[in-house]
């Protein structure tokens, strides 16, 4: 019985000691990402697709995808409907 | 007449065993849950094969010189096939979601209670008589609470090996019947006004943060945790090929081919662990009876720290997406939504529960580095 009570003393401070622990770590993590990580991506963003336009060729669209000029068209259309919805 | 007795000596009716038929039945039954029911077929129709496999008379599967000796042998007591899956696992995952709202983490911390309350549970149980865990076998049997299949293995395998069999059938069941557990903690620890909170929209994450994020994870193991490093690197080389897109063909290969390679032979290694002698005790039913109580305090504790969060943080956290903290990762994720979803048809959470979905495989692979420090 005294042996189990050791084991039961051995787990609660495992328990305690475990959850500090990954709640430090994982905190930490927060913090590197709101400090390094986010501050990061404003300097270095992502390279914007210049829309690739050729003067004399407007008419042929391009047959990759989307061209960039509409999806910013949606984006911003998006982007002003999600605002006038979360006034009204 | 002597040679009639020998032969009917050389066949499989003369040396069953009464252990050996029931095991196989266990066996059948795993087969049975992942064929008809879809429960992770993945892993549970080799484990099952594996475990008919293993309790075949006269055939010495498991004896040295046995394919599935060496199976388990070669990659699961070495903790190389866990690893590897890791590996998989981590080109598999997308940390967007988690850099995006970056707080979520605390809901994997909070989520890994269930491991460690489970801990305390497992101690508990050595009052009924036929049950004896020591610490070592206490963690493993916790890590279940991880929900976390190559975490639990690859515990196991280090501290208890031979509750490995045990330990991976719960912890591959429960897996799979998360939609079913989950579903009802979530709804009692939340009102109907909570689920409906609609989150807003994650940030985009470049791609330097996305290359640098496994790097910074590595980085914190390394200083803090080194007994994690094998989980938390391997896991991050996979997110690093992943990300760093120079290495589509590795990342391809580690999250397809090699991953159901060793998917293949973890399964069939883990079955190798289903024995009478090892599988029918007292000790398995305490097992499966701790796995799920690992998977329900751990929902409870990502719900109930996603609550509190929700009060101080600035900007709307749905409870619900705390469920995911347990990893199991999608079908945590996807629960969250679903529920989500049943109280605000307009509301998908997807991609909010993520975030807490991969801070749980990183939270459960920290604490598994917790126990395999001070335990083993």
């Amino acid at each position: 019985m005294e042996n189990l009570t050791q084991l039961f003393i051995e787990a609660g401070t495992l328990m305690l000691v475990g959850m500090v622990f990954v709640y430090t770590f994982l905190g930490l993590l927060v913090l590197i990402i709101n400090k390094f990580l986010a501050p990061l991506a404003k300097a270095y963003p992502d390279p914007v697709l210049q829309p690739k336009r050729k003067p004399s060729t407007t008419k042929t669209l391009s047959t990759e995808g989307v061209s960039p000029s509409v999806v910013a068209a949606i984006s911003a259309a998006v982007s002003t409907y999600r605002q006038q919805n979360k006034k009204s | 007449m002597e040679l009639l007795n020998t032969l009917w000596l050389s066949t499989g009716l003369a040396h069953f065993e009464f252990g050996q038929v029931v095991m196989m039945s266990v066996g059948a039954i795993l087969l049975y849950l992942a064929i008809v029911r879809n429960f992770e077929p993945l892993l549970l129709l080799p484990m099952g094969f594996g475990a008919i496999l293993t309790n075949i008379p006269l055939a010495g599967f498991t004896e040295a010189g046995g394919l599935l000796h060496y199976i388990y042998e070669v990659g699961i007591s070495t903790g190389v096939f866990p690893l590897l899956i890791f590996m998989g696992v981590g080109a598999m995952t997308d940390f967007g979601a988690l850099i995006a709202n970056p707080k979520v983490l605390l809901l994997g911390a909070a989520a890994q209670l269930g491991i460690f309350a489970t801990l305390f549970g497992a101690i508990a149980l050595n009052v009924i008589p036929g049950i004896e865990f020591t610490l070592k076998d206490a963690s493993a049997i916790a890590i279940i609470g991880g929900a976390d299949g190559p975490t639990a293995i690859f515990l196991a395998s280090k501290l208890a090996p031979e509750l490995l069999g045990a330990i991976a059938v719960a912890a591959y069941s429960y897996m799979a019947l998360v939609p079913i557990i989950q579903p009802p903690i979530m709804r009692a620890l939340t009102n109907v006004d909570e689920r409906k909170i609609e989150m807003e929209q994650l940030r985009h994450v470049t791609k330097v943060e996305k290359v640098i994020f496994p790097l910074a994870v590595l980085l914190m193991t390394i200083f803090f945790l080194p007994a994690a490093t094998p989980l938390v690197g391997m896991f991050c080389l996979g997110n690093l090929m992943r990300e760093s897109g120079v290495v589509d063909r590795l990342s391809a290969t580690a999250q397809n081919e090699l991953i159901n390679i060793t998917t293949i032979f973890l399964g069939l290694g883990v079955g190798s662990k289903l024995s009478a002698e090892k599988f029918l005790n007292v000790e398995t039913l305490g097992i499966l009876a701790l796995g799920a109580v690992a998977f329900s305090i751990g929902t409870a504790g990502g719900v109930l720290m996603a609550k509190l969060m929700n009060k101080f943080s600035k900007t709307p956290i749905n409870p619900l997406i705390g469920a995911a903290g347990v990893s199991a990762v999608p079908m945590a994720a996807r629960v969250a939504n679903k529920v989500g979803l049943e109280a605000n048809p307009h509301n998908f959470l997807l991609m909010h529960a993520m975030g807490p979905n991969v801070a749980g495989v990183l939270g459960s692979a920290v604490a598994a580095g917790i126990l395999l420090a001070l335990v083993g």
